[in-house]
């Protein structure tokens, strides 16, 4: 063969193997599996958190935590927020607004209340565009089930699209790598950007049993935002609370309607279920958890991270010193 | 005469154009179907179009699994079809041949030498045929992964969409790197990305053997064009024979110059310049691609009796003697396959789709991968050894890479056999396919006294197959800690393998799912159950 490349074979050549190498030697976030611990020198490549978070501070007559009973979802969430000084307080015109609740599988739906009410999220959606949100997401990242079937079957996007707000299929390649500053147990973890970007970052959970936590609501609904949770369990005490100082929800509103008392977190049996018909909202997540306890049996002490997260100054745990609103409708 | 041959040679233009629009439509189906027809949107009946009007599967599947497959009987459109035009699912239909047809040397190339095999090596399809069709009269299904369209299906899922979804989430991900390029992405990744690729990343451990054997059968097209249609596809074989019954075949008249213009032309190289260039009808593929380069209209298809010519032995037919030792190879080969282990007790890690049990699932099953195509979390992937050579590409559950999703019935929907029966979602969650075990000496709190209980989170069953035992131990810093210990409740588990997959320990996991037994009273999910010491 005497035949010497042509040009263009040269180029397409090139062409090729540019390409082939730029999409093989680049980083991929799910390559990196195993959790950072302190030892470990932080990466120079991760984000620095910019937007360090409001604090939100309630005026003299707005509630710290409110809490509202009664049988309509809508109408409670509504007071609940209301009672915080209503949704103005942490909406601004245009702003971008991430609303996470817990949709945790697509096994069963939210009857068995093991996900978000979704008439909860909703009115939530709603509240965020009439105080002038320009745009409103719903997402979750399953661990059950593919996303998109889970807010199916939980009757959330169903409830998202009809009040104007998108549902958002998680995209992997949205986590990157993130410095924890405040990080206890982990000091970076891989995040999700249009979390930590948005201009506000709402926590719907719902309070729920769960076999380690033994209540999960708001401070563990957070790691439905980040890769490899499974990892956080191994010291989950200190690195919910790890994850609480990055991400801080501006909003948190529990959602403890329905209360599945066991089998958590994912449920199956409506004997689990006990009917609370409650809805609890802060800007403080801590407290909110904190309040929260009660529906499973528990007290705030109970609860590992609660306790570490009060003692770490990320929200308030003594629930007698903070102004708490309770009404019944 | 000129008029006329001229307006022949202009309708034989326009039935190659629709030929060719046929190809394509074909395969765009397929791929459409492939791509969009999922667990999320099953349309039953239709995903599996192609293998109801595969005549091989329909006559093997049958055979082998001693029951009448409704759903198949479709291929008997085929046959007929076949019977009347000859091989025209080949050369019109046939995905796998559409993309030969793609991949196939320029032309310029074709002009060089072409040294094609020995006219006689197109026996192998015969003779594979015969192999395939003896080995389903023992109940043994094992090369039908030489299937044309078992073979498009299981490389397309295992190898090519995979590799093309990893090279655009690659790419994806690369271009997220930078912020302007954010919001546009993610308009881009929501209207087009995510409703083709979803959001699973792709993970299949035979994707690089089974491209290979996929590349290498393309590749033989530049020896040969269509080689694999030529000499080696045993469906092509089986419509081949259909085809000599034909009354459609072509014809050379005595205007006929001798041109070889055809023979240049011919996809499957069946004109033979030593035999007035007359053809094979069990190799003509009906493509019309001679009658249109024909300078002076001498060649035409045309409707006429079968003559006694058809039944004349070519050179690459099979005689009697080789057919009688390819039936003789096949009892022997279905005899040493009895001598394989499987045979006798099946393995622990051999972990079959929910409700393979309840049917004949190694005799009907045709290797054709639509379950892995299917299964929401690739959990269903191709097994290589794990089955013994006779179950090499048949499906099995490997919860490492993803579990069985409790709200997907969908590999029973696309199966095209019913090797894996039909099940309503609210029978497959209580159909176990196997039981999960915890490894004591590598489990987190069981090993080392640290609190996890990720299995028992994961659980997707309504009473917890995985339950708790809460107690005081000393850890390693002499201190006292409670923990909770994962234990299984048999009666409860149905081998999901949710625990398996979400097991934090690196490697392999601390849970494992082994295949169905049903030593012990195993009901898996069992709604008769009750139970004392569910109350966390």
């Amino acid at each position: 063969m005497n035949k010497s490349m042509s040009r263009r074979e040269a180029l397409r050549w090139l062409t090729l193997t540019a390409a082939a190498s730029l999409v093989a030697c680049q980083p991929t976030n799910q390559a990196q599996n195993q959790p950072q611990s302190n030892a470990q020198p932080a990466e120079p490549v991760d984000n620095q958190p910019v937007n360090t978070p409001q604090t939100n501070t309630p005026s003299a007559d707005q509630a710290y935590l409110s809490v509202v009973h009664g049988q309509d979802p809508a109408a409670i969430t509504e007071a609940a927020v209301r009672a915080l000084g209503g949704m103005e307080r942490f909406v601004q015109n245009g702003f971008n607004v991430i609303i996470k609740p817990n949709i945790c599988t697509d096994y069963y739906s939210y009857e068995y209340g093991a996900t978000t009410n979704p008439i909860v999220v909703a009115t939530l959606v709603s509240l965020a565009l009439g105080a002038g949100a320009g745009r409103v997401r719903v997402m979750d990242y399953p661990f059950g089930g593919s996303a998109e079937s889970a807010y199916v079957v939980s009757g959330i996007a169903d409830a998202v699209q009809a009040a104007g707000g998108e549902m958002e299929v998680m995209n992997p390649a949205k986590f990157r790598s993130t410095q924890i500053p405040d990080g206890v147990s982990i000091s970076n973890w891989d995040i999700y950007q249009d979390v930590l970007d948005c201009d506000l970052f709402i926590n719907v959970p719902i309070a729920k049993q769960h076999g380690l936590a033994t209540m999960t609501a708001g401070c563990k609904n957070m790691l439905g935002v980040i890769e490899n949770r499974s990892a956080i369990h191994a010291q989950m005490g200190e690195r919910i609370p790890d994850l609480v100082s990055l991400l801080r929800p501006e909003l948190t509103v529990v959602d403890a309607i329905r209360t599945l008392m066991q089998n958590g977190p994912t449920g199956g049996s409506l004997d689990d279920v006990q009917i609370n018909n409650t809805v609890i909202a802060s800007h403080d997540v801590v407290t909110c958890d904190a309040y929260a306890t009660r529906f499973l049996g528990l007290t705030p002490a109970d609860i590992p991270y609660i306790v570490h997260a009060a003692e770490r100054g990320l929200g308030v745990m003594d629930l007698n010193s903070v102004r708490i609103d309770e009404t019944s409708l | 005469m000129k008029p006329a041959s001229k307006s022949s040679r202009g309708q034989a233009k326009t039935i190659r154009r629709i030929r060719r629009a046929v190809q394509v439509i074909a395969l765009l189906l397929f791929f459409g179907l492939f791509i969009f027809v999922t667990y999320r949107t099953p349309i039953p009946g239709v995903s599996d179009i192609f293998y109801r009007f595969d005549p091989l599967t329909a006559i093997t599947a049958m055979l082998a699994g001693r029951v009448f497959l409704t759903g198949l009987a479709l291929s008997a459109i085929t046959v007929i079809v076949t019977l009347l035009f000859g091989r025209v699912w080949c050369g019109w239909i046939c995905p796998m041949g559409t993309t030969l047809d793609i991949f196939k040397p320029g032309k310029h190339r074709q002009k060089g030498s072409s040294n094609p095999p020995p006219e006689k090596w197109r026996m192998i399809k015969y003779l594979l045929l015969i192999f395939i069709l003896v080995s389903a009269l023992f109940g043994n299904q094992s090369l039908l992964f030489l299937d044309p369209v078992t073979m498009m299906t299981r490389t397309t899922a295992n190898a090519v969409w995979p590799a093309l979804s990893h090279g655009v989430y690659a790419a994806e991900g690369f271009l997220y790197n930078f912020d302007f390029l954010w919001d546009g992405l993610d308009v881009i990744h929501q209207a087009v990305i995510y409703p083709i690729f979803r959001d699973v990343r792709p993970v299949f451990p035979l994707a690089v053997p089974l491209f290979l054997l996929f590349a290498g059968i393309i590749a033989l097209n530049w020896w040969a064009e269509r080689f694999w249609c030529r000499y080696l596809c045993p469906l092509g074989g089986l419509l081949g024979l259909l085809s000599r019954l034909s009354p459609f075949h072509r014809e050379v008249k005595e205007t006929c110059t001798a041109c070889s213009a055809c023979v240049q032309r011919c996809p499957t190289g069946t004109i033979d310049p030593e035999r007035d260039f007359a053809s094979d009808p069990a190799e003509c593929t009906v493509c019309y691609n001679c009658i249109e380069t024909c300078p002076n209209g001498s060649a035409e298809f045309k409707w006429q009796l079968p003559k006694k010519k058809h039944g004349e032995n070519l050179v690459y037919d099979p005689s009697r003697r080789e057919v009688l030792s390819t039936i003789g190879l096949s009892a022997a080969a279905a005899a040493l396959a009895q001598v394989e282990p499987i045979t006798k007790r099946s393995p622990a890690d051999l972990i079959r789709p929910p409700g393979a049990d309840q049917v004949d699932f190694e005799a009907l099953c045709i290797r054709c991968n639509e379950c892995v195509r299917v299964c929401p979390t690739q959990g269903l992937q191709a097994s290589f050894m794990e089955g013994g050579w006779q179950n090499l590409f048949t499906p099995r559950l490997t919860p490492r890479i993803g579990y069985c999703e409790f709200n997907c019935a969908a590999c029973g929907q696309a199966c095209p056999t019913g090797a894996i029966p039909l099940l309503s979602l609210e029978e497959k969650q209580h159909t176990p396919i196997g039981l999960a075990r915890v490894d004591r000496n590598r489990c987190l709190p069981w090993a080392y006294n640290i609190d996890c209980i990720v299995c028992e989170e994961s659980c997707p069953l309504a009473d917890k197959a995985i339950r708790l035992e809460i107690l005081d131990v000393v850890n390693g810093r002499g201190d006292t800690v409670t923990i909770k210990r994962p234990y299984v409740v048999k009666e409860l588990c149905i081998g999901c393998g949710s625990c398996e997959y979400q097991c934090p320990m690196g490697g392999e996991a601390a849970i494992c799912i082994f295949a169905y037994t049903e030593a012990g009273g195993y009901a898996g999910n069992d709604p008769t159950f009750v139970d004392s010491d569910n109350q966390n």
